[in-house]
């Protein structure tokens, strides 16, 4: 039976999420093999959105089924306070289940989106907003200039061309280096790298004021909540390959797919190499302690506390 | 850089969700005080879910920013497989702002939602499901008989269902231990629990299914469609449990035109913040082995100091007794401020 009156009634209010959410799904099965760098990626990454994200944000961690060492180190980073949301799913539900529970849950009304074996550097969020703001209608922002295939930005590039007041250039806005950096990290060879990129160039838009180029990736990128709702749920009978239907049915549904012209994000992959620096542990996003949290004003007051309970409900 | 493939590219299949997925919301700031034994209830909770569902489940539990000690609990719980899903959230959403979650992403066909103190009797997903099956059009179904009208009298769907040919508006007493048991659980006093003794409860029958509910769900545990429990969200969440939000979910099912109705007979029961021998009697006939308090204890009647007695007595005034609560929430706050 209940005694006494629960002291959670009288807390007039309770944390407020930030308007982003930045969610990163991860599944890291075991540590070798494949996976063998993977939990150092996954520590890179979450460090890099910590030390490179100004802006108030939630983060939010859905662990696909990964191995107990990979949740070891998410819980204790969640119990630090450094990441605000932790979701653990025993089994791997997929990227698209993920997927599904991330965009309908996150309580951000802009969600950015990433792979766990991607680093960010700073600024990423706020050229990301920048362009979310500034183009009416925009569905996902990758934080990289890309190259994606046209099929999934033939809308985008239909709304600029008939849209006078957006300007449309079409050059080689993507430097080698920043080209090359991303698509050998996707495993492809240079010779491969260096002859795609010369075989294309780059739609750049501006739109009050503000740059973006066309195309979007489905590792990293920024969206509106609303936006995302529209195409749940997404299959999720597979652990990964499922996750492409984003893009088609963007496209589709005549969203934006654009990116940033500065490269703020990086695909690591599953190996480290030299790509980064350590990531510092600066402590950002920790929750601030209270007087209340001192260990021993804390027991005391948790003597009192518990003292008037018993007095007063026993 | 990527080298290789990554293996869970190579078309195995992910984890399908069961039909039923169950979602508790756990929130134990404290070890002490009202919440000493809640992690032990909580425990009991799960024994008796296990014990009494006879159909498979996922099970989602939501930790709205408990403390460390509940947190490790729960992350150990979830370790040893007893829980498939199991959210940290580092703050107190809210109870609202936990169902927000819940409703809006568990991806199973039939969400249960309970608070982490109800102990689950066998025959309680079988007596839902006959109502939802007799009325498809139920958002909420509850699975114990609702004494308590959250809308009070402005719901209207059971109205609309009742017009129709094959339904009827009917009243249904339940029997002195069904009703001394609930007031028993909420820690109802006498004046509250009269008129429960007194008033029979409203019902709506399908005649063609011979099948009889009560109309009204309580909060504390119910079985919610997807579709509609997709529906109903965003609910306001600024508070950590105020009846107007936890409310505004009653409002939403039956604007929806979803029906809240609840089963004849008490398949749940609210353990509320106590352990005591006959809890722990029950627990071991629905779990069928011996349970033994870990933590906690069975409350019994210590013998108290004198200084106690007084101050027992103190705090039975309502002078003080005011001044005592609003002490208590007052550290409470303290404790557990953002």
């Amino acid at each position: 039976m209940r005694v006494g009156q629960n002291p959670a009634k009288s807390i007039d209010q309770v944390a407020l999420p930030a308007r982003i959410t930045v969610a990163v799904v991860c599944y890291i099965p075991f540590l070798s093999g494949y996976y063998a760098e993977s939990l150092e990626i996954l520590k890179a990454c979450l460090g890099s959105i910590w030390d490179s994200t100004l802006a108030p944000y939630d983060l939010m961690v859905f662990d696909n089924g990964s191995c107990p060492e990979v949740k070891e180190y998410l819980a204790a980073m969640q119990s630090q306070g450094r990441i605000q949301y932790l979701v653990l799913s025993e089994k791997n539900i997929g990227k698209g289940g993920a997927w599904n529970f991330i965009f309908e849950a996150a309580p951000g009304e802009v969600i950015a989106y990433t792979d766990s074996d991607v680093s960010f550097s700073p600024g990423w969020l706020e050229d990301t907003l920048a362009i979310l703001e500034a183009y009416p209608k925009a569905g996902m922002v990758t934080a990289r200039p890309m190259r994606s295939p046209e099929q999934y930005y033939s809308s985008t590039l239909e709304w600029a061309q008939s849209n006078p007041e957006v300007t449309v250039d079409f050059e080689t806005f993507i430097d080698w280096e920043t080209y090359r950096q991303h698509i050998v990290s996707l495993g492809t060879s240079e010779e491969q790298a260096r002859e795609w990129y010369e075989a294309r160039k780059d739609y750049r838009l501006t739109n009050q004021g503000i740059q973006a180029q066309v195309g979007a990736a489905h590792f990293q990128f920024s969206s509106y909540k609303s936006a995302l709702q529209e195409f749940l749920p997404f299959r999720m009978d597979r652990p990964m390959g499922q996750v492409r239907s984003l893009d088609e049915q963007m496209n589709a549904a005549s969203y934006l797919r654009l990116c940033t012209c500065r490269p703020y994000v990086r695909h690591l992959g599953n190996q480290l190499g030299g790509a980064l620096s350590q990531t510092r542990d600066t402590g950002a996003g920790k929750r601030s302690q209270g007087w209340a949290e001192l260990p021993l004003v804390k027991r005391l007051l948790l003597k009192i506390y518990d003292a008037i309970f018993r007095l007063y409900f026993h | 850089m990527r080298v290789g493939i990554n293996p869970a590219k190579a078309g195995l299949p992910a984890y399908t969700p069961q039909r039923l997925g169950v979602a508790l919301i756990v929130y134990i700031p404290v070890l002490e005080g009202y919440f000493q034994n809640s992690l032990e209830i909580f425990r009991y909770q799960l024994a008796s879910l296990r014990a009494a569902t006879s159909q498979e489940f996922d099970l989602l539990v939501f930790n709205n920013g408990s403390c460390p000690e509940a947190s490790a609990a729960l992350e150990a719980l979830y370790q040893d497989g007893q829980i498939d899903w199991l959210i940290q959230s580092a703050h107190n959403l809210g109870k609202a702002g936990a169902w927000n979650w819940i409703f809006a992403a568990m991806p199973n066909e039939l969400i249960c939602y309970a608070d982490s103190d109800v102990l689950f009797r066998p025959g309680w997903l079988e007596a839902s499901l006959e109502v939802l099956d007799a009325f498809p059009q139920a958002g909420m179904i509850a699975a114990q008989p609702n004494f308590f009208d959250v809308l009070e009298g402005e719901g209207t769907a059971h109205l609309r269902l009742a017009a129709q040919d094959g339904y009827s508006l009917d009243e249904f007493l339940p029997s002195k231990e069904i009703i001394d048991e609930y007031c028993f659980g909420i820690g109802a006093s006498e004046e509250t629990a009269r008129p429960f003794y007194q008033k029979p409860l409203p019902t709506i029958t399908n005649h063609a299914k011979n099948v009889q509910a009560v109309i009204g769900a309580s909060h504390m545990q119910f079985l919610i469609p997807r579709e509609a429990a997709r529906q109903v969200v965003p609910l306001p969440a600024v508070h950590a449990l105020l009846r107007r939000e936890t409310m505004s979910l009653d409002y939403k099912i039956d604007q929806s035109g979803y029906l809240h109705l609840s089963t004849l007979q008490p398949y749940v029961f609210h353990m509320g913040n106590t352990i005591n021998d006959r809890l722990l009697s029950e627990l071991q006939s629905i779990t069928g082995r011996a349970i033994q308090p870990e933590g906690g204890k069975a409350q019994k009647n210590t013998p108290q100091s004198g200084v106690r007695r007084f101050m027992a007595s103190l705090a039975r005034r309502p002078r003080f007794n005011r001044l005592f609560r609003r002490l208590y929430n007052l550290l409470f706050q303290a404790l557990n401020s953002e």
